[in-house]
């Protein structure tokens, strides 16, 4: 799988079909927002640019986020091979607030 | 030699203005988002707040197991702690917690603490089947609650330190007790699901809900 991140470089990273993604990137080094890691919060969420993922691990996940194409990637384990743009929770929690579905207000790393 | 300019020569609350604070342009001279740590904030309180409801319901299905009881209800107590001393904290930085609760518990930055088998609070317990949940699984949920809230004061932790002395000491504070937590509910998960012993070091609170960290000192906790 594929990441695209905010400095417009990319990442490519193996995913094993039983492993969050998450835990794939971390395993590759590679440091992504995360808070709560149970599929709660939005810290950790992406925009799924290609494939799909099994969301089916996370604690609050909605249809209206699988049908905008959003990810919690610390419980999402890949379906397909998948192109993700990291750093996606101010996204994220604008689109749960147009939907008036529930989003922590608090960004991840963002007091400073 | 250059001159440095100290961050404490940097204010502009005129005497006599109420509409600022001071404690909170300190904060912001030190580089603190203070509207990003304010949300960030209620967002914690909203899980010790919810996490303090929770418990007080897997606490009544631990019948039987007493002493689980009795540490959960020490972990209960010690989150409503953590909820009274947040709270504070968040107004004297100029916010407020929301002033309707269904929107508190919404943006709570953990997940819901709910009894096993209630398929996320949509049921009774055992409904249809008769099986109540095991103290095991009332045990995993405890812990997965906790581990959430370590990450969320660590989280808080590393963004206030060396710029925001008084938040990063409660949160440094409810940190201790929350590693605590975990390592009561590590102990007890593996010897109730597993079988083996993994000590967590500890022996018994004082009086239920004593807070050692978040309540021996507090700076604003009646």
């Amino acid at each position: 799988m594929v990441f695209e991140l905010p400095d417009g470089s990319t990442r490519t990273v193996r995913c094993g079909a039983e492993e969050h993604v998450l835990d794939a990137a971390r395993r590759y080094g590679l440091q992504l927002p995360s808070s709560c890691e149970q599929g709660w919060d939005l810290a950790c969420a992406v925009r799924v640019l290609e494939g799909r993922v099994d969301q089916s691990d996370a604690r609050r996940y909605y249809s209206e986020d699988e049908q905008a194409r959003f990810a919690l990637i610390c419980t999402a384990k890949p379906l397909s091979n998948l192109r993700l743009r990291t750093h996606a929770s101010d996204e994220m929690r604008e689109h749960r607030r147009e939907h008036r579905l529930p989003a922590p207000h608090g960004r991840w790393g963002r007091t400073r | 030699m250059a001159i440095r300019q100290k961050p404490h020569a940097t204010g502009k609350v005129k005497a006599g203005d109420v509409t600022q604070r001071v404690g909170v342009e300190q904060l912001e001279a030190r580089g603190v988002n203070v509207q990003e740590l304010i949300e960030k904030l209620i967002d914690a309180a909203g899980a010790e707040f919810t996490t303090y409801y929770y418990y007080t319901i897997l606490r009544m299905y631990l019948a039987g197991n007493e002493d689980y009881k009795e540490i959960c209800e020490d972990a209960r107590l010690e989150d409503r702690a953590h909820f009274e001393l947040i709270t504070p904290r968040i107004y004297e930085l100029g916010g407020s917690i929301p002033y309707d609760i269904r929107e508190f518990a919404d943006r709570a930055g953990c997940p819901d603490a709910y009894l096993p088998g209630t398929g996320d609070g949509k049921r009774a317990p055992g409904e249809g089947t008769g099986q109540g949940p095991t103290a095991a699984s009332i045990l995993e949920v405890l812990l997965e609650a906790e581990r959430c809230a370590i990450r969320t004061w660590s989280e808080v932790c590393d963004l206030t330190f060396g710029k925001d002395p008084r938040t990063y000491d409660m949160a440094a504070r409810i940190l201790n007790e929350e590693v605590e937590h975990e390592a009561w509910f590590i102990e007890l998960v593996s010897m109730e699901r597993d079988g083996v012993v993994r000590p967590s070091g500890h022996f018994r609170r004082g009086a239920p809900g004593e807070a050692p960290y978040s309540k021996n000192a507090g700076f604003y906790n009646p």
